[in-house]
């Protein structure tokens, strides 16, 4: 082929002419804690030393939205770009936040090994659900999956493990290494939770633009045509679930090493449709969607019921009917395929109060 | 050329037969759709299958490509006994199947839709952390087939919207990707306009006869098939009605009689349009 190999540093060069928009979010993101001091009028001196103040809230807040960007990253990889529906994906999550919590606080480990456990448990994990994968598909797949995932939170609110799980009030009492103490080193945690988010990210990006990862595409959008081509498209899906599974369970260790209870609500099927939500406001298979989804799920859930109380609830549901009719494809799916549906949307929501017309033709 | 029968089992290759089948059968319920048909098909020829609607040419292909398992019977690649081989499995022996409705990854581009074909033969399917425009061979590969279907135009649309021809095109250059040694097309032609037609036909003709390929054929065209087919084997309700060159099957009473609606077969000059 005549195509000259470009150089390096045009190489680089157009990589961040690529990434504009990320690298400038990466970058308020970091700049964000002082700026928030400097509004505030916070001495950024007190910011570096961990003091309380607004400064030091939404750093915490911010962190809970890098974790759950991760784990909707790792949701993203198996139902927006493999095309597997899982209702199980809450499991993965609170596999490592509750094992890992385990392992440090009642044996003792320290963080190296208890990851390395994790790495292993995480693979188990997406084998366990991957074996029913050439049986079932679609709807099936999703309820095996929640069947698993309902077993695993039962099993950590049963009295039995009380001594272990904390049952039904939750996990607690785990001690964070003093060198990521979410209160003490606030800033370092903060730092730390997004860099992993990034390296999430990019992590991911690779992986969909790799060979494996293109038939993962392939297979989410005709599972038949990619066998026929002669992909034996389980191992694929295979192979995008235990990354998949990898992500998720690093996403609940740094859940467990932030927050002082670890809930057993995070195995629930409320905390997958979480992931799910996420990825949809986002957009799905879009990778950059499912931070973004993330960063609205949790701040607008924050803020709701801040300012709103008990009608916090009932807002935010009609946001996500707004985002829905106006944004079919998600946010980020929508403006990449600039296809805003601003009129079909008020026609769709207008629908209901007209009456059918005599052929039953519908918008 | 005389007609072919095997006895079974035969010397295969020794013969020259690349594929064959014996006594295949499949049952759907109390439908029996392929009634112990058993056929050979000699290595680098074009062999067409044809029939009226409901024959059971689809099902025949598909038992060949393994996409259904039969209810009894054997099918034979060189020779290797691949009834029960999965169907992605088939595909790495080196059969390529198209098929009459048309089945494409609908939201990615052309390239893309044609790269996948041509990656999926090759050993670098599980490199998750480079990006698969390092493996540059799949690329060219996927560039010189749509190159040779001409849809080098189109190549970045995505495949959903091309027109239905083109569509066509796109999926004769899936199957051409990987360069598999048979070809099993079915309808490559169903939907097409008129005009495009012979286009089509010359190109699997120049594919077949230019790589030493074994083409089978299902078709609805007589004109095409009578015109490009070394063997055609005919079937009717499921078994084959006869089998043997074109002007064999052109003179054959019972092919007429089933099929041809009674009359005589007569070639159009020129093949057709």
């Amino acid at each position: 082929m005549p195509t000259a190999t470009p150089s390096r540093g045009f190489a680089v060069r157009a990589w961040l002419r690529a990434n504009t928009g990320p690298l400038i979010v990466v970058g308020l993101l970091a700049l964000l804690p002082f700026a928030v001091a400097l509004i505030d009028g916070q001495p950024l001196a007190e910011v570096l030393a961990n003091q309380p103040g607004q400064a030091k809230f939404i750093q915490g807040l911010m962190i809970e939205v890098f974790i759950l960007a991760i784990f909707a990253l790792s949701y993203d990889l198996i139902f927006g770009i493999t095309g597997l529906l899982s209702f199980g994906h809450a499991m993965f999550f609170a596999v490592g936040a509750y094992l890992s919590g385990i392992m440090i606080k009642s044996f003792g480990w320290s963080l190296a090994p208890t990851l390395g456990l994790l790495a292993v448990v995480a693979v188990v994990q997406a084998l366990l659900f991957s074996v029913v994968l050439p049986r079932v598909q679609g709807v099936t797949f999703a309820l095996v999956t929640l069947g698993i995932a309902e077993v695993f939170h039962i099993v950590i609110q049963s009295r039995e493990l009380v001594g272990y799980t904390g049952a039904d009030v939750g996990l607690q009492g785990v001690i964070p290494p003093a060198f990521l103490s979410p209160a003490a080193q606030r800033l370092r945690f903060y730092f730390v939770a997004l860099g992993l988010a990034v390296l999430v990210y990019l992590l991911c990006r690779r992986f969909v633009d790799s060979p494996t990862g293109r038939v993962c595409i392939a297979t989410r959008e005709n599972e038949n045509r990619a066998l026929m081509l002669g992909y034996n498209t389980f191992y694929f899906k295979l192979t995008a679930m235990i990354i998949s599974s990898l992500l998720a369970s690093l996403a609940g260790f740094l859940h467990m090493l932030y927050q002082p209870i670890v809930s057993p609500g995070i195995a629930s099927l409320s905390y997958t449709v979480n992931a799910l939500l996420m990825v949809l406001v986002g957009g799905m298979g879009t990778l950059s969607g499912a931070p973004i989804g993330a960063a609205i799920l949790r701040l607008l859930t924050f803020y709701f019921d801040k300012w709103f109380g008990q009608s916090s609830g009932f807002i935010l549901g009609m946001v996500y009917v707004a985002l829905v009719l106006f944004l079919p494809y998600g946010i980020v799916g929508t403006w990449k395929l600039r296809r805003f549906a601003w009129r079909s949307g008020w026609a769709r929501l207008a629908q209901p109060l007209r009456p059918p017309s005599r052929d039953g033709e519908r918008l | 050329m005389t007609v072919t029968r095997v006895t079974f089992p035969s010397k295969t290759m020794d013969n020259g037969i690349i594929l064959e089948t014996h006594k295949l059968r499949r049952e759907f319920g109390a439908l029996v759709a392929v009634a112990d048909v058993s056929i050979a098909v000699r290595a680098q020829t074009l062999h067409s299958i044809i029939g009226p609607n409901g024959a059971g040419k689809t099902t025949f292909f598909n038992l060949l490509s393994g996409n259904i398992t039969p209810t009894s019977g054997r099918v034979l690649f060189k020779g290797r006994d691949i009834t029960h081989l999965p169907v992605h499995r088939t595909a790495h022996l080196g059969i390529g199947r198209s098929f009459q409705i048309t089945n494409l990854f609908p939201n990615l581009t052309v390239l893309e839709n044609v790269r996948l074909a041509s990656q999926a033969l090759g050993h670098d399917s599980f490199h998750f952390l480079r990006s698969h425009r390092s493996f540059t061979r799949y690329e060219a590969r996927a560039r010189e087939v749509i190159e040779m279907v001409g849809l080098t135009a189109r190549a970045l649309a995505p495949a959903r919207t091309l027109p239905h021809g083109d569509q066509r095109k796109l999926e004769l250059a899936m199957i051409l990707a990987p360069d598999p040694e048979v070809l099993l097309l079915d309808e490559p032609t169903a939907g097409m306009a008129a005009e495009q037609v012979p286009e089509l036909i010359s190109l699997i003709q120049r594919v077949q006869a230019g790589g030493q390929k074994t083409v089978m054929l299902v078709e609805h065209n007589m004109n095409v098939v009578m015109r490009v087919s070394d063997m055609i084997t005919v079937m009717h309700q499921g078994e084959v009605l006869a089998e043997g060159t074109p002007d064999e099957i052109a003179a054959n009473e019972a092919v007429q009689n089933a099929y041809l609606g009674g009359g005589v077969w007569r070639p159009v000059a020129n093949g057709g349009k």
